[in-house]
């Protein structure tokens, strides 16, 4: 007895001793503690496709132009000035003599030149190449039809003066220049050391910020950059943690290891939302309901229709609570295009007078209300909604399947699936909408580039994006024209048209909500802002801890 | 002869290995949705471009249009299959799907030693802690030492590690303040929580079968021998009892240590510890077809080792097992 008494207490006296040792973790003035979420597959800018990988790469790395943030509008970076040829085919960047990399040479147009055109060579298999596809020549060398370098739209003119040539014009094209994908790169550097150049010990950059360290799957350091042609980061260091499990994150910020966190848990935001930290606002990304227009009885325009006009979104966007958006139109709010008049609003009557315009009646059936088609007099089937496996979207759908029972009557089954095995289903359903086991899906779509281009050309008929086998030609149409239209309030008249052909007439989608960003920070952070574009300057920020810890 | 055994032990492993990679090959290939399939689809000669680098414009495992062609080896060679074997036999396991500019084998040399290093600790931490409390259980029987014990050690089976886990963050972390509540920096205090989390459950586990081997081996006939000769009950239980006790927890020692060392995706994921275990997981969900057939061959390697090294040491305790 009394043996294992002492070995309890010796136990418990080792464990106190270790615990005694506890550090508290340095935090100073000097130095941010930002969380990543993820490892960045890659900062190489031409591979890179993901939000994560953009946030390290825009630190790093100045491209031509860059975003004034929150207004979206274009401004110099390190291009100065730029002229756009009358036809708006010719597009001259007129670089800034003073900006170095890291090692201390000149950034030149070759070093654009180099990366645009590594951004379309076959053989990088870049997945952004198409970003430059209204680029004379690029979609055929990229294909790998034409191999002359000389015949691409890309030349630098000189060491401060770069050229790019179009194959028609489009009114977004600017916006490519500030493209993170397309930021200039050392042909030298990344000839030398291969896949190996984004590494701490050989990655050249030309940014706020220097890369010093990265401890893969854990954690980078960007250190200020003391040569920084511009005003240089407020901050010496940022460390920015991968801490993926978002509750995990949020008790490191309740323990001040770190000062900012991205995406909260969901289950706490109600109670988050009550705390001065905490920090919403809008960006451009869509949440969508997508209906296999070509498959039974989603074919009927009327029913399509009707289904639309029976979801109440606000229910929707008030059981998430995350601050997102209700609306009815596609473009989201804050870019050219958005019209919240247009778009299928709720509305009961309508919906259930477009079931009758469609061909349906409504019947009672041992009690409960069944719509039966008047010619074949067959039931209104089940409809079957599918999305990806995630809590969230479970709580859409399964909302979703409450109203449509509720509202319209109409009875309605969920599956949900794995990621890539939902994204395989959804591109089968292309092809062949009746083999697959469901008539309506879900998806989102944030904006790679601020203009109403990049979400309405997603449902054009020749569109890779578009899973709803929707097509109309009228509709394309007037998505090309927009495209090449600069004046600003002819392509939102345009674009007014063409929505309202989308959502309105033939209803192929059903717009949910405006995505929303949920952000905390204690006030000692400073100088962040939250923007539409959902991006972070860090070389903008500055803390001033109350207590700092030396 | 035991060097023999472990070579001849090696030597079999290899046919058991080829089938393994042989069939994670073909079942990943099966899974529907390849590694470049996302919701911003690719245009077809992009995707196309992609697949000529990662070798995936070749069929998966038989080359039809080169028997047609009359091209009898290459029905073979021009395969998906074989590049990646041909490639395997050279060690190289190629550059990952996800992480484009990173190679396979870095990923693991960079993440795994983080695993082994959490879970040596946890295999420490679980022996130091579990064989002696099997032990004090069996030899006090019945009391509330044995009683408390089994409860803990119960609850440590069946409670999920992410639980446990998610406990220790509370009370250790945001309560109390006392340790940190994630990330695996250089000091002491962030070895800790994880460590725990992670080696309780085998703590339990070695616990409960120490108790019942004790339990069975005490009253073995020379134990009352050795107690009627008069030989004090420390020595008894250290020398005889416990030494005796050890083959079932031998036994499940291999498969412990492989499942720990390898990472547990639950504990190094609610710690954001940068080990190999989410790989695990995180690749097969991402179709990185390279770096699920790298952790699965290391997974695999680790688990035979384990397992002669558990043969081997059955010798050692008992020497009436013989190694054939």
């Amino acid at each position: 007895m009394k043996k294992s008494l002492y070995f309890i207490l010796c136990f418990g006296l080792v464990f106190s001793t270790f615990l005694g040792c506890t550090k508290k973790h340095k935090l100073d003035n000097e130095t941010l503690v930002f969380n990543l979420e993820t490892e960045p597959p890659t900062v190489d800018p031409t591979k890179t496709t993901d939000t994560t990988s953009s946030l390290v790469i825009e630190n790093l790395f100045d491209g031509l132009l860059d975003y004034d943030l929150p207004n979206l509008t274009v401004v110099p970076k390190v291009a100065k000035s730029w002229d756009i040829s009358k036809n708006a085919l010719v597009y001259t960047f007129h670089l800034r003599d003073d900006v170095t990399w890291t090692d201390g040479k000149k950034v030149t147009a070759y070093d654009f030149e180099y990366s645009w055109k590594r951004m379309i060579d076959p053989k990088t298999a870049a997945e952004y190449a198409y970003f430059l596809f209204d680029v004379k020549g690029a979609k055929d060398f990229n294909q790998g039809k034409l191999k002359d370098e000389k015949q691409l739209g890309i030349q630098a003119l000189n060491d401060t003066t770069f050229q790019v040539t179009l194959a028609q014009p489009v009114a977004y094209f600017i916006h490519v220049a500030t493209f993170p994908g397309l930021m200039p790169l050392r042909r030298d550097v990344i000839e030398k050391h291969g896949d190996k150049w984004i590494e701490p010990q050989n990655i050249v950059t030309n940014g706020p910020f220097i890369l010093t360290k990265w401890k893969h799957d854990y954690e980078m350091i960007l250190t200020r950059n003391e040569n920084y042609f511009g005003p240089k980061a407020k901050l010496k260091t940022i460390r920015c943690l991968m801490v993926t499990e978002q509750s995990t994150a949020l008790s490191l910020y309740q323990t001040k290891k770190l000062d900012i966190i991205r995406n909260l848990p969901a289950l706490e935001i109600p109670k988050l939302k009550t705390s001065a930290d905490y920090r919403s606002g809008n960006f451009l990304g869509s949440y969508y309901i997508g209906f296999l227009t070509t498959k039974y009885p989603l074919d009927n325009k009327y029913v399509r229709r009707a289904i639309t006009a029976a979801i109440d979104r606000n229910q929707i966007t008030d059981l998430l609570e995350k601050g997102d958006l209700a609306t009815t139109s596609i473009i989201p709010k804050g870019l050219l295009g958005y019209n919240e008049k247009i778009g299928i609003p709720y509305n009961v009557e309508e919906a259930v007078s477009w079931m009758k315009k469609a061909g349906y009646k409504l019947q009672d059936v041992n009690g409960e209300k069944q719509w039966v088609d008047t010619e074949t007099k067959k039931p209104f089937p089940t409809i079957t909604v599918t999305f990806n496996t995630n809590e969230a979207h479970k709580t859409v759908i399964e909302n979703l399947q409450q109203q449509w029972k509720k509202n319209l009557y109409i009875p309605v089954e969920i599956n949900n699936q794995e990621w890539k095995v939902y994204i395989d289903s959804l591109h089968s359903a292309r092809k062949t909408p009746d083999r697959v086991g469901f008539h309506i899906f879900r998806l989102g779509w944030v904006a790679d580039y601020p203009d109403p281009d990049n979400f309405m050309s997603l449902f054009t008929s020749y569109s890779d994006n578009n899973n709803t086998g929707w097509a109309n030609p009228k509709f394309d149409a007037l998505v090309e024209k927009a495209k090449v239209v600069l004046d600003p309030k002819k392509r939102a008249k345009l674009y007014d048209q063409a929505q309202k052909i989308l959502l309105e007439e033939d209803a192929a989608i059903l717009p949910i909500y405006i995505y929303a960003h949920q952000s905390m920070w204690r006030d000692e952070v400073q100088g962040i802002a939250l923007n539409p574009l959902d991006s972070w300057k860090l070389d903008e920020i500055w803390v001033q801890r109350k207590t700092a810890q030396k | 002869m035991t060097l023999v055994y472990i070579l001849k032990r090696l030597a079999i492993s290899i046919p058991v290995l080829w089938l393994l990679v042989t069939l994670t090959f073909l079942f990943l290939r099966i899974v529907p949705g390849g590694p470049f399939d996302q919701d911003k689809a690719l245009p077809p000669h992009i995707k196309a471009n992609l697949e000529k680098e990662f070798d995936l414009d070749k069929p998966v495992v038989w080359n039809t249009k080169k028997w047609s062609e009359g091209h009898y080896i290459q029905f073979f060679t021009e395969t998906q299959y074989f590049y990646a074997m041909k490639k395997l036999v050279h060690g190289d396991l190629g550059p990952s799907f996800k992480y484009r500019t990173r190679r396979v084998t870095d990923i693991i040399l960079e993440s795994l030693p983080v695993s082994i290093e959490l879970g040596l600790y946890a295999v420490l931490f679980a022996f130091l802690l579990g064989i002696p409390l099997g032990i004090l259980s069996a030899h006090r029987h019945n009391t509330w030492i044995d009683h408390t014990s089994m409860f803990f050690a119960i609850s440590g089976v069946t409670l999920p590690s992410f639980l446990i886990a998610v406990i220790l963050i509370y009370f250790f972390s945001i309560q109390w303040g006392m340790l940190p509540a994630g990330l695996w920096d250089s000091g002491f205090e962030y070895k800790v929580l994880p460590v725990v989390a992670l080696g309780i459950r085998p703590v339990a586990i070695i616990a409960r079968l120490m108790r019942a081997s004790v339990l069975d081996v005490i009253q073995a006939d020379y134990i009352r021998t050795a107690r009627a000769k008069g030989l004090a009950e420390f020595p008894l239980m250290m020398k005889h009892v416990v030494k005796n006790s050890l083959i079932p927890v031998i036994t499940i020692a291999g498969p412990l240590v492989a499942a720990v060392i390898t990472g547990s995706f639950v504990i190094e994921h609610v710690f954001a510890i940068p080990g190999m275990a989410k790989h695990f997981i995180q690749a097969v969900t991402n179709r990185d077809y390279t770096l699920v057939m790298g952790v699965t061959i290391v997974y695999a390697v680790f688990l035979i080792v384990a397992n002669i090294t558990v043969d081997v040491m059955y010798s050692v305790v008992d020497p009436r097992i013989k190694l054939s």
